[in-house]
């Protein structure tokens, strides 16, 4: 029923837009997905169907102003808040020399798909992802950033994050600086929030080739004290390549990986806000430029558990395509992942269009 | 024959042969000339890549800037993939997704991905106009193509980091436009294959308004590339081919 009103309340938004339809051109992006699921602690098998929604309102592309309101909904969703349909509401406003954003959207800094140890604002550490997602983080949060460029490839960002408690000493706010050293993309910052305690995360984060596509990243949160635990010192780092084969088959690999050095190296059961060492493997080779077939799994060495899922995209229409996913844990009761708890063997089959 | 006809014959056949072996081009000099007529101080490009396929046909839009041999920035205007931009650099090129709000920046052999699922790699899309520089050039001899006289060229890679090792043109002797090219493989196994079919003039210059580019590893499947729009030598912001203006 609560996602019934929220997809309601989706369609009054987006009728509440109406009248800026005819400057603007909508996106609607929608994902449908029935499952079947199995979960070995209950033994009990579920089925249902899903629905993901996504409208989005772009300004129109001209100007010095521009801006964007994403409104997004899922069904069935137990508690969905107006933040979490509002996925983003910001205005963009270029300056002569720098420019100014305002509004709920998301920075990317730092580099990695899953995981990424310079993406101090939002963490791109923990294992609750659903690996069947084009985008695998995607978290969007509300502030202010003001970009300025140091010549045409390196820029300073400054970023301010409002309090969520309306307390002025709960303000967050970040510094990064991106530039180029020869071949080598080098990013550096600095970020701090306050959810119930205050860190203080610097980063650093490089990319190159070397031959693959390489990456690193490494951030530390201290507290008030500047003191740390074993936990929150991170490093990430990935490799991809590309390999090319005849009939334009295409395979794509890609190795991330994602340690908190100075946590217990033991080989016993992993949590995933201590994990000391996870692993990310991915292939997904695309025998035809309209199909895609992917391998994905998180594993964590220190437990031999892991969870992986196989997935499959078609792209037969332009805008639409089918999808088809089957994701499984291994591992025994203590392993970061198991059969136990709430973790469950799933297969999806949908569809999703853009139109 | 008396001695004094047969002088002038060869008199009259030296007078027609020397001039065009003085004025013959090289094959270099023909690649210089494909590449200078290719190339404007700026331009301002609309269009559309149609892809069609055994299940029909997907189109994507752009909008296109230029400047010089090496700078361009394409910005897809399609509804599936609006906002997304490609910026192309001597050095570099780099990928903006704007529903991530992420920069990528490509190296190595993520150059050679398809765009769009298209018959087209990012590097076909913004590929640099210094030919000589990643080339080596024989001057093949003549062809027609399309009615037209052309010049039959094989450039063959210097460098592991181009697209592709080895490519067959044909370029207009007139207009030094490229009617038709081969793209192949080191071992000269064909993978692609570029038609002109339609041209426009433009500042005196005769370019290509729609092309057709056949993957001949691909059954069924061709893309097409036409241009829409194309204004030259237009003024353009400074800091248009900058990271500033591609996460805009």
């Amino acid at each position: 029923m609560v996602g019934k009103r929220t997809l309601l309340l989706l369609l009054v938004l987006a009728f509440l837009f109406t009248p800026l339809l005819a400057a603007i051109v909508p996106v609607v992006d929608m994902s449908l997905l029935g499952g079947l699921s199995y979960k070995p602690s209950t033994e009990t098998v579920h089925q249902g169907m899903g629905m993901d929604l996504k409208i989005s309102l772009p300004s129109p592309n001209s100007g010095n102003v521009r801006g964007e309101v994403v409104l997004k909904a899922s069904y069935p969703d137990t508690s969905p808040t107006l933040n979490d349909i509002i996925h983003k509401a910001y205005l963009r406003a270029r300056f002569p020399s720098f420019r100014l954003t305002a509004g709920k959207t998301r920075l990317s800094w730092g580099d990695g798909m899953l995981f990424n140890a310079g993406d101090v604002l939002y963490g791109s550490s923990s294992t609750s992802v659903s690996l069947t997602q084009a985008e695998l983080r995607d978290k969007t949060d509300w502030m202010a950033a003001l970009n300025y460029p140091l010549g045409f490839f390196s820029f300073f960002e400054a970023v301010l994050i409002p309090s969520t408690t309306t307390r002025v000493e709960d303000v967050g706010f970040g510094l990064r600086f991106y530039t180029n050293v020869g071949e080598t993309k080098v990013e550096a910052g600095y970020a701090t929030t306050d959810a119930g305690e205050r860190k203080h995360k610097p980063y650093v984060s490089l990319q190159g080739n070397i031959g693959a596509d390489w990456y690193l990243s490494s951030s530390v949160a201290l507290d008030h004290a500047f003191s740390t635990d074993a936990s929150s010192f991170l490093i990430s780092g990935g490799l991809f390549h590309s390999f090319y084969f005849s009939g334009d088959r295409t395979l794509a690999l890609r190795l991330e990986f994602l340690s908190r050095p100075l946590g217990s190296w033991a080989f016993k059961g992993q949590e995933d806000a201590t994990c000391t060492l996870l692993l990310y493997p991915e292939l997904v080779y695309t025998p035809t430029s309209s199909l895609s077939l992917s391998l994905r799994t998180i594993l964590s060495p220190l437990d031999l558990s892991m969870n992986t899922t196989v997935g499959a995209v078609w792209s037969v229409f332009e805008g639409f395509s089918l999808v088809g996913s089957l994701s499984a844990p291994f591992g025994q009761s203590s392993d970061l992942f198991n059969w136990e708890g709430d973790q469950m063997i799933a297969l999806g089959i949908g569809a999703s269009w853009i139109y | 024959m008396s001695k004094p006809v047969v002088k002038l014959l060869l008199t009259l056949s030296l007078l027609c042969i020397i001039p065009s072996f003085l004025f013959a081009l090289t094959g270099e000099e023909v690649i210089q000339k494909m590449d200078e007529m290719a190339t404007f101080e700026t331009s301002v490009s609309t269009g559309s890549i149609k892809t069609t396929d055994r299940f029909g046909t997907k189109i994507s839009t752009f909008k296109a800037w230029a400047r010089g041999t090496s700078d361009s920035l394409i910005e897809f205007t399609s509804t599936a993939e609006r906002g997304q931009k490609i910026l192309r650099t001597q050095s570099s090129l780099y990928l903006f997704y704007p529903d991530a709000e992420e920069l990528i920046r490509l190296q190595g052999a993520a150059l050679r991905q398809s765009v769009l699922g298209s018959d087209l790699s990012y590097e076909d899309m913004t590929e640099e106009k210094n030919t000589l520089d990643s080339y080596t050039v024989v001057l093949e001899g003549s062809e027609t193509v399309n009615g037209y006289d052309c010049h039959v060229l094989t450039l063959t890679a210097k460098k592991r980091t181009v697209a592709y090792p080895v490519q067959k043109i044909w370029v207009d002797k007139q207009t030094y436009l490229v009617w038709k090219a081969e793209y192949s493989t080191a071992q000269k196994r064909l993978l692609k294959v570029m038609k002109v079919l339609s041209t426009v003039e433009v500042a005196g210059r005769t370019l290509p308004s729609e092309t057709k580019i056949e993957d001949k590893m691909k059954r069924d499947s061709a893309t097409w590339m036409t241009l829409d729009s194309l204004e030259v030598n237009v003024p353009l912001a400074a800091n248009l081919f900058s990271l500033e203006n591609l996460t805009w």
